[in-house]
């Protein structure tokens, strides 16, 4: 393994802040494109793509909430009203103008941004509990309310949209089954990644830490402490309406029950799991958050179909009815457990780990 | 020799179990028991369980064993989604039974590509028309009708005849009407757009809609302006712990209105939650209540006794009933398909085309189905009930293409 000798410092800055910085890295990280290209779609079948087309979803829209909260400390719980906006933007504009999807994303990133600026203002007045307040408005005067009552009825469709088979497509590239949108999820997650990891080590990035580490202090050493604040809803408003938009191709529908306010918390959820204040953390979070009920799911699922099982042990069908609440108590411990004994999330212990490996046999 | 005798053994045991697997159809079932409309979704869930193990015992789809994949989503529409594409790609079912107006609506693009049978306990209007949704189907009278149905059964029945409203009636007064709905569900909106054309018909003023989530417990501020309003007809869409929680403000703040309730908000519980405040109430049934007499009433208790005997009878509901209606109705199409030989997603779908006056669910109290590869309303008739001494008891009925023949055939899809 080629790690950079100890005492071997770089010489330009270009090497100092490349990404990748041995060829061990390099390896490592062409191995994961590879297996995130080509092995996963090609091996995985169906079931498992979904999935991974949910976890694609989960980083998506939580990535916003990462970018608020971990590096720019602006609690939000509305989050989902930013990827409604960025969905029915989306939809809207390829159903009644029939613009092209991919413009019609972007498009849906800028009203997501936008819708997201301005309830990001009351930042520039408030902040912890009452700037969570002003966000739960967020939530509830899009969705409920102007979503709900307006919007969803344009063109008389009534709640729900339904996108029709073949809109959806990029060029020549028809998104239509789950295999297409995993490849469309996988390009859109590396993509808001590097322009995450681009932006907050970047002069914005470091104002934004700055304000979250104490606003008052950035505000001495000259930051524009309410354009960057705003800048941070517009770019989290951004990625959520990417996300929204995103989320139509994967169901070729869209409806406001798909944006309630506990998509808002599980979003927060996301990151306190994976991390607060990591891209890393982002990505976990929502592997864990999707995988660990799929997995109860998948237990239950042997625990009562299998006869072998059931024979030995009768009352495992009763999982079904009266223990439903194991699998909903299993999720919650397993979050309350990993509060408890990993505050900092799972990129910490990730971390930890890459650290030790690293430094063996010398890890002391 | 002891052990080649155990590998023998062993390879012939997997060999006839594989046959029996192979025996087996594989049908997946969306529930929502612990979510937001738990509060009928449990009762269903029993109901197509009982129900299967029933036909289980009875033979099956011709012999073959049916094997249920069930599972409790919550309400969660993209748990909806990954589960359904977990009984698509790793189950292998034949066909599903859904539940939820949002997931159904959501996933219906999903399984028209995926020549996907889906019977939904949704029987939104919006999954009736085989041009949109050519894999969708419902196992009651569709919302929109429904809703129709109710609203003109009470203009006739009780607008027009009954003294409460005499003095209005007189000075000819419009009858004035109001929807108490939770917005952001697909549910409860599904039908408004058909009975608020239906309350122009009749002429009735229409009101701003209440918006009343499906977990309500306090929904006086909506009442309040209903009375400003001077509703004189509240249509409740949401499920049963909502309306009551209305149906209790409304007496209790002397809203002195009429209610009509969609039928996943109308059953026996309503009257035990809404107390004196339901009494009077109207409501849509779909099947007959579990209490009522119908001719399959000894088999529906057999095997509630039989497979749930820890739940008290006298706390099942009409849902039971319904989840019965679900399986009877998917069985059906399953055998006709099964002795086409085609026991997949188009034969299924063609199975269903062909019903024609099927009686099977009179059994239930269920209505004559009729589904063609044009129309997938299942019946054009709408069951009114109300609640009288604490009881819900149907009223009437109303056949809404023999009353209105020449709008019947536009209202697809509303």
């Amino acid at each position: 393994m080629s790690y950079r000798p100890c005492g071997n410092y770089h010489q330009y800055y270009k090497q100092d802040h490349a990404w990748w910085q041995t060829k061990f890295v390099w390896g490592k990280m062409i191995l994961l494109f590879i297996a995130v290209f080509y092995l996963f779609p090609q091996f995985a079948g169906m079931y498992l793509i979904s999935i991974a087309n949910v976890v694609g979803y989960t980083i998506l829209s939580a990535m916003g909430v990462q970018l608020l909260i971990g590096y720019c400390g602006q609690v939000t719980l509305g989050h989902a009203a930013f990827l409604a906006m960025g969905a029915y933007t989306c939809t809207l504009l390829m159903l009644q103008l029939h613009i092209p999807y991919p413009i019609a994303m972007v498009m849906g990133g800028i009203v997501g941004g936008l819708w997201s600026v301005l309830f990001g203002l009351p930042s520039a007045r408030v902040k912890g509990f009452y700037l969570i307040m002003t966000t739960m408005a967020a939530q509830f005067l899009t969705v409920e309310f102007f979503i709900t009552q307006y919007v969803s009825q344009i063109g008389g469709r009534g709640v729900a949209f339904s996108i029709p088979p073949g809109a959806v497509k990029i060029g020549p590239w028809m998104i239509k089954d789950d295999k297409d949108v995993y490849y469309l999820m996988v390009i859109l997650v590396v993509l808001l990644t590097v322009i995450m990891a681009n932006l907050v080590r970047s002069k914005i990035g470091r104002a934004w830490i700055a304000i979250r580490d104490n606003d008052i202090a950035a505000e001495t050493m000259g930051v524009n402490i309410v354009l960057y604040k705003l800048l941070a809803f517009f770019v989290a408003g951004f990625f959520g309406g990417i996300a929204g938009a995103f989320w139509v191709t994967s169901l070729a529908a869209v409806s406001p029950e798909h944006f309630h306010f506990g998509w808002s918390l599980w979003l927060v959820g996301v990151i306190l799991i994976g991390g607060v204040g990591s891209i890393h953390g982002t990505i976990f979070g929502a592997l864990f958050m999707t995988l660990i009920p799929e997995g109860l799911k998948f237990l239950i699922f042997v625990l009562t179909q299998n006869p072998v099982f059931v024979d030995i042990m009768p009352f495992l069908p009763l999982l079904l009815e009266k223990f439903l609440f194991v699998k909903e108590a299993a999720f919650g411990l397993a979050i309350a457990l990993f509060l408890i004994y990993e505050p900092n999330g799972i990129s910490y212990r990730w971390w930890q780990i890459k650290n030790y490996f690293n430094l063996w046999p010398f890890s002391y | 020799m002891r052990i080649k005798m155990v590998i023998a053994i062993s390879f012939i045991l997997c060999f006839f179990s594989s046959l029996a697997l192979s025996q087996e159809v594989r049908v997946g079932a969306l529930q929502d028991t612990t979510g937001a409309t738990s509060d009928v979704g449990k009762d269903e869930a029993l109901g197509v369980r009982e129900a299967t193990q029933y036909f289980n015992d009875t033979g099956g789809i011709n012999g073959k064993r049916i094997r249920l994949f069930q599972y409790d989503y919550g309400y969660r529409v993209p748990e909806a989604i990954t589960t359904y594409k977990r009984f698509r790609d790793y189950d292998k079912v034949v066909m599903v039974l859904g539940w939820g107006t949002g997931d159904t609506e959501a996933l219906s693009p999903t399984i028209n590509a995926d020549k996907m049978p889906y019977l939904s306990s949704s029987f939104s209007g919006h999954l009736c028309d085989p041009k949109k949704t050519p894999y969708n189907f419902v196992y009651g009278t569709d919302y929109s009708t429904n809703a129709r149905g109710a609203i003109t059964y009470w203009f006739e029945e009780v607008w027009k005849k009954d003294p409460k409203w005499k003095e209005l009636r007189d000075k000819g007064t419009k009858p004035k009407f109001v929807c108490f709905i939770d917005t952001a569900s697909p549910y409860a909106t599904a039908p408004i757009k058909a009975i608020k054309d239906q309350a122009t018909i009749l002429g009735f003023d229409i009101g701003p809609d209440q918006n009343v989530s499906l977990f309500a417990l306090d929904t006086k501020s909506q009442v309040i302006a209903a009375k400003g309003f001077g509703a004189n007809l509240v249509w409740h869409g949401n499920t049963t712990m909502s309306v009551s929680a209305a149906v209790k403000d409304a007496s209790a703040l002397g809203l002195g209105a009429d209610h009509i309730v969609n039928n996943w908000g109308f059953d026996e519980n309503l009257p035990k939650l809404g107390g004196p405040a339901a009494e009077g109430v109207i409501g849509l049934l779909g099947c007959a209540l579990f209490i009522d007499e119908y001719p399959a009433k000894s088999r529906v208790i057999e095997y509630a006794k039989k497979l749930n005997p820890g739940i008290p009878l006298e706390n099942r509901l009409i849902r039971t009933v319904q989840g019965w209606v679900k399986v009877g109705m998917a069985v059906e199409a399953m055998k006709k398909a099964d002795k086409a030989g085609k026991l997949n997603g188009p034969g299924i779908k063609d199975a269903f085309e062909t019903f024609k006056d099927w009686p099977g669910l009179k059994e239930y109290g269920g209505q004559l189905v009729t589904l063609t590869p044009t129309d997938h309303r299942y019946s054009s008739i709408v069951r009114v009930a109300r609640v009288i001494k604490g009881k819900p008891q149907t009223i009437g009925e109303i056949d809404m293409k023999a009353k209105f023949p020449d709008r019947w055939a536009g209202w697809l899809g509303w």
